[in-house]
């Protein structure tokens, strides 16, 4: 949605830019010669557009690296103020007094011309500045730091410098052309409601902003692990568990994990499963070595600890439990980790020296693949629904929540992201060149843990990296 | 005419010692023998560059934790320690489990050692992987940096674009092979 207004606010800035004197003067240099002409207008639209992208696109990449909540916070001012100045009328400043370079349209083939001066006007910040829209997009696309964003908002922009332009400028000898020219040079009231109109679509995207971030992560509390399942939600707590229901926090003896309309719970070795509604027991284990569970309608899936210290995955089927699955299992220190299960299916991540892979197991079917791997990142706590997937990647210079489909090799899309695991250097050594393409990401507070995924939003374990805190992060779909 | 001697204290008191011997070096070169004999001639400890020993522009190999510090095996190690890092820049024990700082596992909040993350060796794994080339590790240089020896290593490629996307340069690769990145190897070998 925040894309989609920043479009809008970008397109109509784009518009206010005819009114500029290069604007004028871009549908006199380009229809008056009444040669080329739709070359020219071509030419131009092309360049705006790359001059639109090439400034937005640049901006939101400088974001994506530096951005940070606060700076989300002032855009949000900026892009009000802005509207309010808009509203008013107000005069822009800071404007740029500058025009594009007059002699280009003597001395350079009309359509090479007009190409220029479409890039120059794209850029948006190289001549007369009409709308107040123009500093506060800027300011938003930096904040929101999403080059796709930046690119969509440039294209905007760049259609929005053309279009009055290129719409005019051919008929600029007959009658539509004359008096539509006459009506942008003599008619202040257009300019005005124009301005209008970049108020308001400043004021939408303020709102999304603002409804993207109550959207965004919320902290739920302490806890760990979490698990989804319609509109329950369960998590471990240092006593033992949390069942949330509409609200309604129900304490459980044990580290919980809820699948289907079953919940099941461990403490030490002891394994219960009952029903989520009433808790009404269903199947009752003792499993020397589990230290983490699954739980789907049919099957229980156990992670416990072989002879050599090693991990083994261990499905049961809950209406015959003593027909033991052994589904994976690594040796130390490779390590596999808490299953999550969504009907007949099992996630799980193998994390190993040599690669890191997420796996997909069919219970029923007894098959398994790898739907995610990678050597150079680490793929962990993956949570399955509907045929989507949920995990946590981590690089040298990020931690994302992905989300995306369950099948290899499917795109993903980044819910939630925070800075490197680990501590970097600059990149450089003291007393040497600072200039090295090398990343400079922060420091995160904490790593991302355990997932799970419900219909309308993920869940993650943020675990604090000072004091080792864990606490429950929910984050919108 | 100035005093030569003043002129050298000038000189001297006015650069670094370093800076003030390359120049006075590349005064003789020039007097025996050219700019050629010059040309040939670097600086025993390279000061222009992003890491000491480096002496060209190409840009660094990716490294997990920023400068692109190997062990012998080509494998990442943090610079400022030279501990070995996983994938993801985290200090690892010989086992390959991730550290904190103090050189304690890192755990979850159950106290289970978190799981060990891929390492893979620089070059010819994680760049060859990122970049969907096919890398070599060519031949190399020794310098003196910091009071040790210190081996600069490039990361060769087929291809004619290096890291930055501009021309690559022959560098220590063979065979034709142009350099795509580099990276450096500390010996413990003083200087």
């Amino acid at each position: 949605m925040l894309t989609s207004v920043l479009v809008v606010a970008a397109f109509v800035a784009g518009i206010t830019g005819t009114w500029s004197p290069c604007g004028f003067s871009m549908i006199e240099t380009i229809g008056s010669p009444r040669r080329r002409v739709f070359l020219s207008c071509a030419t131009f639209a092309l360049g705006a557009c790359a001059g639109g992208i090439a400034t937005f696109a640049l901006l939101s990449s400088l974001g994506s690296w530096l951005s940070t909540v606060a700076a989300t916070a002032v855009a949000g001012l900026i892009a009000l103020s802005a509207a309010l100045a808009e509203a008013r009328g107000a005069a822009i400043a800071p404007q740029i007094r500058r025009q594009v370079p007059e002699h280009w349209r003597r001395r350079l083939p009309l359509p090479f011309a007009a190409w220029l001066y479409g890039v120059l006007l794209g850029l948006g910040f190289t001549t007369y500045v009409l709308t107040f829209a123009v500093w506060a997009l800027a300011a938003l696309v930096f904040a929101v730091g999403d080059p796709a964003a930046g690119v969509a908002v440039g294209l905007a922009f760049g259609i929005g410098r053309a279009l009055p332009i290129v719409s005019i400028a051919p008929f600029v000898h007959r009658r539509f052309g004359t008096s539509a020219l006459a009506a942008i040079a003599e008619r202040p009231a257009l300019l005005r409601r124009v301005r209008v109109a970049d108020a308001a679509a400043l004021v939408l995207v303020a709102a999304a902003l603002v409804v993207g971030e109550a959207h965004g992560a919320s902290n739920l509390g302490p806890g760990t692990d979490p698990s989804a399942s319609g509109d329950l939600l369960a998590w471990a707590t240092p006593p033992g568990g949390v069942l949330l229901r509409s609200g309604v926090r129900t304490e459980l003896p044990g580290r919980p994990a809820l699948g289907g309309s079953l919940v099941a719970w461990r403490n030490g070795s002891e394994v219960h499963v009952a029903t989520a509604d009433s808790l009404t027991p269903v199947l009752d284990l003792t499993l020397a070595s589990v230290d983490a569970i699954g739980v789907s309608d049919r099957w229980l899936v156990t992670r416990e600890r072989d002879a050599n210290g090693g991990d083994v995955l261990v499905a049961r089927p809950l209406q015959a439990p003593e027909d033991v699955r052994i589904i994976a299992s690594v040796s130390p220190p490779a390590q596999i980790g808490r299953p999550a299960l969504d009907g007949d299916v099992v996630v799980y991540h193998i994390s190993a020296r040599r690669s890191s892979r997420i796996v997909a197991a069919d219970l029923a079917a007894q098959t398994s693949r790898v739907v995610r791997s990678t050597a150079a990142a680490q793929l962990t706590n993956p949570s399955v629904l509907g045929g989507e997937l949920l995990y946590v990647r981590q690089t040298a210079t990020a931690q994302r929540l992905e989300l995306g489909s369950l099948a290899p090799g499917g795109g993903n899309r980044v819910l939630y992201r925070l800075g490197a695991p680990a501590r970097r250097d600059p990149g450089y050594e003291p007393g040497h060149s600072r200039i090295t393409r090398t990343p400079r990401p922060k420091l995160a507070p904490g790593v991302l843990w355990t997932t799970a995924l419900a219909p309308q939003i993920a869940y993650v374990t943020f675990i604090r990296r000072n004091d080792g805190v864990a606490s429950i992060v929910s984050v919108r779909r | 005419m100035p005093d030569a001697g003043s002129l050298a204290e000038g000189l001297a008191s006015a650069t670094s010692r370093r800076g003030f011997l390359g120049r006075v070096s590349r005064v003789l070169m020039l007097a025996a023998g050219g700019s050629t004999v010059s040309a040939l001639v670097k600086p025993g400890e390279a000061d222009a560059y992003h890491f000491c020993g480096h002496i060209f522009t190409t840009d660094s190999c990716p490294h997990p934790t920023g400068l692109p510090r190997i062990d012998a095996h080509g494998l990442p190690l943090r610079a400022q320690d030279g501990k070995p890092v996983d994938n993801i820049g985290r200090p690892i024990d010989s086992a390959g489990r991730p550290l904190d700082e103090r050189g304690r596992l890192l755990t979850d909040p159950d106290g289970r050692p978190l799981p060990p993350a891929p390492r893979t060796r620089l070059c010819v794994e994680a760049v060859a992987a990122e970049f969907r080339i096919r890398t070599w590790v060519d031949g190399s240089w020794y310098r003196c940096c910091g009071g040790r020896v210190r081996k600069l290593v490039d990361c060769c490629t087929r291809g004619r674009r290096r890291i930055t996307g501009d021309a690559a340069l022959t560098g220590y690769c063979y065979s034709g092979r142009k350099v795509f990145c580099v990276m450096y190897y500390d010996t413990k070998i003083p200087c």
